[in-house]
């Protein structure tokens, strides 16, 4: 670089003093044919006059263009210092840097040749070509598969324990999930959550547990949800099966919201806009509960007909490693359309849901050490559940669809059933891979306050990874003798898996 | 009734023009990172002009980081966040980006600040399955720990700063270059304090030190999880020990997020010496910035390699 300032200083050097020789002998020149001029003319005087004049002229010129080549060339001598100055300065930054270590290049890694060089930008572009390519699927959405295998022993059979599956030995492919997710467009994303699982003969049966539309844009601290989905309520309800911490779903959830909080409808979620964390759902749908029984179709159904929804949820943090969660929520379904048709009960009458009305509340106590919360934490979690569902009651039974001519017969009356549920646990995590805890479960019969159900299940749970759980639980459960029912004791062994895409939710944390 | 409610909307004028008089006090750029390293960046960048909150304070897990709620309402009102990238971060951040429902700072935003944009990365792997274990399919994301990439991190984030408040571009210049001059100048002195230990083999919990052996010519020889989120089986455990004793291997780094019971074993067993080294600042006392986090690790391995 120096180099190459020095031969452009002496360039123009060179080139103003040809400048300089051109101009004096075209001066001389013109000197000389003035004056044989002035011969010819033979005034003496005058030509000598004019001799002096342009002499004097010449010499002025002359020295003007001194002095403005040695003004130029002063300016350039001094550019010349200057980026010399500059050029030095960079020089020694670079040789502090590279002292330093510029790049993660190996230490001491020798120069790079022309041939390393152009074998690099041959890799290079082998690589820019291979980016060029068309790839069909290249916007697939994200896939995941969940897989989840209950073997299980029952003491009593289902008759006589009042339980969902055969007594005795069984095993329970309760689910094989497929998740598919992918943005829409530049405002929404979309997913969905398809479910196989054996049903009671054994065959596998596939239905859609979500498939929803979620937009991630919306003004205001929104988000909107439309389609079909797990609506926000309660702390549990939301959460897959394979989720939970334990091996099957509280049985207040199942008994009040149906299992898993599916609806078809939409739900807009504010979060409010105010330092502390603070979240409001409302929602309405078609239904609510995944094993709840749908409104009667085939009537005409006002907008009292649908389930409305909603939940208000907070946080606290205690300390750094303690904090809380806390929620309240609600579900009303102001007309339910005799939801579910008639209920027969065991004394022989019957009841006819009219109203559906279900408020929750739960709690949830974390201690999540920051140093090591991959290998510690301890939960309490806590949700109260209180149904207080209106009924068309009928105490004579004459409504019973087996009977030969079902019909009023004026012994009916409404009436509402206000039932109480509730589950708490514990679970306790000392290793990465171990955890176990211990959940006690309440409900009353949603349609017979006096009918209660408790239950007691401690579990451990071993993960061998991320994505590969066995979970051992031993469940018994206690009716009153109302209900009419054995106790049951059962013990679980849960399997978990899951391939491919697999992202930890805001719901699931 | 005019007379009296004239003075009264005199006062209210004067009042309100007063008010409108007093300069009002320049908004700062709020900045949320995920780890304290970048925080400590953002703030020697920033200065005076940021208000610099970080997800983690330095005791955890990088890629554990407890997805707390209360994190949501700061994120909703960032103008930055900023993050390692490279994967580091995919299991708590994407799932707080969704809940904070700010725009800004979506990734592909201006406000997403990735600071492993211009790494070169180390380890990525050949196929991204998940029998490799917690596997980041962009390669190892813990260049942080490499003092020269740290400088591309900090080119990143004066980027954004720039981007997102250029006037006070003079002011982020001179604290970028001021800071990258004490760490330029540092990071002559780590080279020399390390030079004696150059070639020392060592292994750590996790695949952290990568980028950092690479840069001081330490030797990286493995790791005591098994696969990257997957805790050693016994037999893992034997096979290693039996390896390190026939290399040498003078050196067990323990995470401070990680229990002491397998590595203190390890050990034990061969003889090499048990430290503990922060992945970020704050991780062990007197560590709260990332030139003492660098100054401590180095001088540690520095004392205790062979």
């Amino acid at each position: 670089m120096k180099l190459a300032l020095t031969l452009v200083v002496r360039a123009g050097l060179e080139k103003k003093m040809k400048l300089k020789n051109i101009l004096g002998w075209s001066s001389a020149l013109f000197l000389s044919a003035i004056i044989a001029q002035a011969q010819e003319t033979n005034d003496s005087a005058k030509f000598n006059k004019q001799l002096q004049e342009l002499q004097e002229k010449f010499e002025k010129q002359q020295g003007e263009l001194r002095e403005s080549f040695e003004k130029q060339q002063r300016e350039l001598r001094e550019t010349f210092e200057k980026m010399n100055l500059e050029q030095q300065a960079q020089i020694e930054a670079l040789k502090k840097q590279i002292a330093a270590g510029p790049t993660n290049a190996p230490p001491g890694a020798p120069a790079q040749t022309a041939d390393q060089i152009k074998e690099l930008n041959e890799k290079v572009d082998s690589v820019v070509e291979a980016q060029t390519k068309t790839r069909p699927n290249e916007f697939n959405p994200s896939i995941g598969v969940v897989g989840e295998t209950v073997f299980s022993h029952r003491s009593g059979g289902s008759d006589t324990t009042g339980a969902d599956r055969p007594g005795g030995f069984d095993v329970f492919q309760r689910s094989v999930e497929l998740n598919v997710a992918a943005s829409v467009d530049p405002f929404a994303k979309g997913y969905i959550v398809a479910n196989a699982s054996a049903d009671s003969a054994g065959e596998a049966t596939f239905g859609i547990e979500e498939a929803a539309l979620q937009t991630t844009s919306l003004p205001w601290n929104l988000e909107l949800k439309a389609g079909r989905f797990f609506g926000e309520f309660g702390r549990l309800s939301y959460i897959h099966d394979h989720e939970l911490p334990f091996v099957n779903r509280p049985l207040a959830l199942d008994q009040y919201v149906g299992g898993e909080s599916r609806t078809d409808g939409a739900q807009l979620n504010w979060l409010l806009p105010v330092p502390h964390y603070v979240s409001l759902t409302v929602g309405a749908g078609n239904g609510f509960g995944g094993d709840s029984p749908l409104n009667n179709p085939g009537t005409y159904r006002a907008l009292s007909g649908l389930n409305y929804f909603g939940r208000l949820s907070s946080y606290f943090n205690l300390t750094p490693d303690w904090n809380m969660e806390t929620g309240m929520s609600g579900l009303i379904n102001p007309t339910t359309q005799d939801r579910g048709g008639v209920l027969v009960q065991p004394n022989g009458s019957t009841l006819t849901e009219k109203e559906r009305r279900v408020a929750g509340l739960d709690v949830k106590l974390n201690w999540v050490p920051l140093r090591n919360n991959q290998f510690r934490s301890f939960t309490w979690g806590n949700e109260l559940l209180y149904s207080d569902s209106r009924y068309l009651f009928d105490p004579d039974g004459s409504l019973n669809p087996a009977k030969p001519a079902p019909g009023l017969t004026g012994d009916e009356y409404m009436g509402g059933v206000g039932s109480l549920g509730l589950y708490s646990y514990v679970t306790y995590k000392w290793h990465r891979q171990w955890s176990a805890g211990f959940l006690f479960d309440y409900v009353q019969n949603a349609q017979n306050q006096d009918d209660e159900t408790m239950a007691f299940s401690p579990y451990i749970t071993y993960a061998l990874s991320h994505w590969n759980q066995l979970r051992l639980q031993y469940t018994h459960t206690d009716h009153n003798a109302v209900s009419g029912l054995r106790p049951d004791d059962a013990i679980y062994l849960q399997w978990d898996w899951i391939i491919g895409s697999h992202s930890h939710g805001w719901q699931q944390r | 009734m005019k007379r009296n409610l004239f003075p009264i909307l005199v006062l209210t004028v004067a009042g309100t023009l007063a008010l409108a008089a007093v300069p009002a006090q320049a908004a700062k750029v709020r900045v949320v990172t995920t780890l304290t390293d970048l925080a400590d960046l953002t703030r020697n960048i920033g200065g005076d002009h940021v208000d610099v909150f970080s997800l983690a304070t330095g005791v955890e897990d990088t890629h554990g980081v407890p997805m707390k709620p209360s994190f949501v309402p700061i994120m909703n009102r960032a103008d930055l966040l900023v993050l390692v990238g490279f994967g580091c971060e995919h299991a708590f951040l994407p799932a707080l980006l969704e809940a904070s429902k700010n725009p800004h700072i979506q990734d592909g935003q201006p406000g997403y600040v990735d600071c492993a944009k211009g790494v070169v990365p180390m380890e990525v792997p050949k196929s991204t399955d998940h029998s490799a274990g917690d596997v980041h399919p962009y390669g190892n994301p813990h260049y942080m720990l490499d003092p020269v990439l740290a400088k591309t991190a900090i080119q990143n984030i004066y980027d954004a700063l720039v981007n997102t408040a250029p006037e006070y571009r003079d002011d982020f210049t001179r604290n970028r270059d001021a800071y990258l001059a004490k760490l330029d100048a540092k990071i002559v002195e780590w080279k020399e304090v390390l030079a004696p230990v150059k070639g020392a083999k060592f292994v750590s919990y996790h695949e952290h030190w990568t980028y950092f052996a690479h840069r001081f010519g330490l030797v990286y020889f493995g790791t005591i999880e098994l696969r990257p989120g997957i805790d050693p089986t016994a037999r893992y455990i034997e096979t290693l020990v039996t390896s390190m004793k026939a290399e040498h291997v003078s050196l067990v780094a323990r995470e401070p997020q990680f229990p002491e019971k397998v590595p203190a074993l390890i050990a034990q067993q061969t003889g090499a010496r048990l430290v503990k080294l922060p992945i970020m600042p704050g991780g062990v006392p007197d560590t709260e910035t990332y030139i003492k986090m660098m100054d401590y690790i180095v001088h540690t391995i520095a004392q205790t390699a062979k």
